[in-house]
């Protein structure tokens, strides 16, 4: 490849990165289309950078964009229509990743009380989905978070993980919740690092706790509780299972405002939980939600 | 659930003209691409219009995608995210978005998610961005992720667009050693 100035290489980057203004754009693609090498390294830009689209959520287009992608294509009518895209298939989350290893099915021990255990379902679609809960909002902040976690050292002071009583403090989101919205709660204990991470799909009211950083005692559970003013007591979510992620429907009693603006919080309990359906202990972990998916506006009425 | 690998396969029957492919290819990749210019667009509308663009383009341009160069989705996702920015940067109006109510707060909050779903590509460019200065970091970051022009990014940082546009030459060279590009 060709010596390129720096001027060059950072027109490149820069609409790789996309802070070019319409003319600077346009210039480059004049660029592009009359030098391979030039297009070379804007697409090398594109390709190191698009990593990062890794963490970006993903969200379901409606149904009749695709009927107006055929027919802008210009593609065969009938045949096809109705068939693969009828029933949505689960959206591919990290192309770019290697298939995740097989998720750790989190089954209830033989000698719980099957009463207070939900039959747990851990899916790979769901083990998958764990990944884009971070989303398009909290894309930003979390690649920040991730450099922090991975190389703290390599942040400046200000960016260091700092012990705090409760990691997350939040603002609960006005907007009403759109079907797509996702929150996630990390659940920490006092100046310690997060112990669970808790991430709630709005629409479904799907709950899935991953397990960061805790073992229970021998002969004791993590039950998850959810704590809201309008209600008198904590209410049970369930015991957190042995394995790292736990996934349950059981806040689909729950309207999204309690949901939204609830702490949940950790006890250890006994085996199996609090056979009362009251925490015997005090929570030793605790967080609350933050959205994570923009509200998305309703749709422009069809011309 | 695709693999790159499909990915790849797919796209080469959709270069050849294979409509069930291209079908197969929207359902697997759909989803990500239109989250992608979402986020930049932040309009539905608008969005489902660069998507339909993007997916036209990918059929009519399929033959051009080079394996050896990039991966499917990083291609697919760069033709749909260039048309989102393409867009927003010739609608003047648009002003800068406020800001997800929960970004300050959780910017300093530690957080091993995804560590172990990122790709060595992405951990590779996240330690590059995190050698960056705080402020470029997140520069660099809601660049990317809002799609924001210099002008948006000089309000939310307070500061002039010149400084804006030095930061981000530099950080971009900094990366690009960082990467060894």
């Amino acid at each position: 490849m060709m010596a390129y100035s720096e001027d060059h290489i950072a027109l490149a980057a820069e609409y790789a990165l996309g802070t070019l203004d319409a003319d600077e754009r346009a210039q480059v693609e004049a660029m592009m289309s009359v030098d391979t090498d030039f297009t070379a390294m804007v697409g090398a830009w594109q390709q190191k950078l698009g990593a990062l689209n890794q963490m970006v959520g993903s969200v379901e287009p409606r149904p009749e964009v695709w009927d107006r992608i055929k027919t802008a294509a210009g593609l065969t009518e009938g045949g096809l229509n109705g068939t693969g895209l009828a029933e949505p298939q689960a959206p591919l989350m990290l192309p770019e990743t290697p298939p995740p290893v097989a998720p750790e099915i989190v089954a209830p021990a033989a000698a719980v009380d099957a009463s207070n255990v939900i039959q747990l379902s851990a899916s790979a679609r769901r083990w998958r989905n764990i990944a884009t809960l971070t989303t398009a909002i909290a894309a930003a902040l979390v690649a920040m978070i991730a450099v922090g976690a991975y190389q703290p050292d390599l942040l400046p002071d200000g960016l260091r993980p700092k012990p705090r009583t409760q990691l997350v403090e939040v603002k609960t989101p006005s907007a009403p919740a759109s079907p797509s919205a996702q929150y996630v709660a990390v659940l920490q204990k006092d100046g310690g690092s997060p112990a669970f991470i808790l991430t709630v799909d709005a629409a479904t009211k799907n709950f899935t706790v991953r397990k960061v950083d805790a073992t229970a005692e021998p002969g004791k559970s993590f039950e998850l509780w959810l704590i809201a003013d309008k209600l008198p007591q904590p209410r049970s979510l369930g015991v957190i299972g042995a394995g790292d992620f736990t996934a349950r429907p059981v806040l689909a009693s729950y309207d999204t405002d309690t949901i939204k603006a609830a702490t949940y919080a950790v006890t250890v309990e006994q085996a199996g939980g609090s056979p009362s359906g009251k925490p015997t202990s005090a929570p030793v972990f605790a967080g609350k939600l933050i959205e994570t998916v923009p509200p998305v506006e309703p749709p422009a009425p069809t011309k | 659930m695709l693999t790159p690998v499909e990915l790849v396969w797919l796209l080469a029957a959709v270069a050849k003209g294979d409509e069930a492919a291209f079908e197969r290819l929207y359902a697997a990749t759909r989803a990500k691409l239109f989250g992608v210019v979402l986020r930049i667009l932040r309009r539905q509308d608008l969005a489902e219009e660069v998507i339909q663009e993007a997916y036209v383009k990918i059929w009519k341009s399929a033959g051009q995608f080079n394996p050896g160069l990039s991966s499917p989705i990083t291609w697919m996702a760069s033709i749909a995210r260039n048309r989102a920015i393409d867009v927003v940067r010739k609608r003047s109006e648009v002003s800068i978005e406020e800001e997800p109510a929960a970004m300050e707060v959780a910017a300093d909050t530690p957080d091993p998610l995804a560590r172990r779903e990122m790709t060595e590509e992405l951990k590779r460019l996240l330690e590059c961005v995190g050698r960056l200065e705080p402020d470029r970091q997140k520069l660099v970051l809601l660049a990317y992720y809002n799609g924001w022009s210099r002008e948006q990014l000089a309000m939310k940082f307070e500061t002039p667009v010149n400084t804006v546009k030095t930061w981000l030459r530099r950080s971009m060279m900094d990366i690009r050693e960082c990467l060894g590009l």
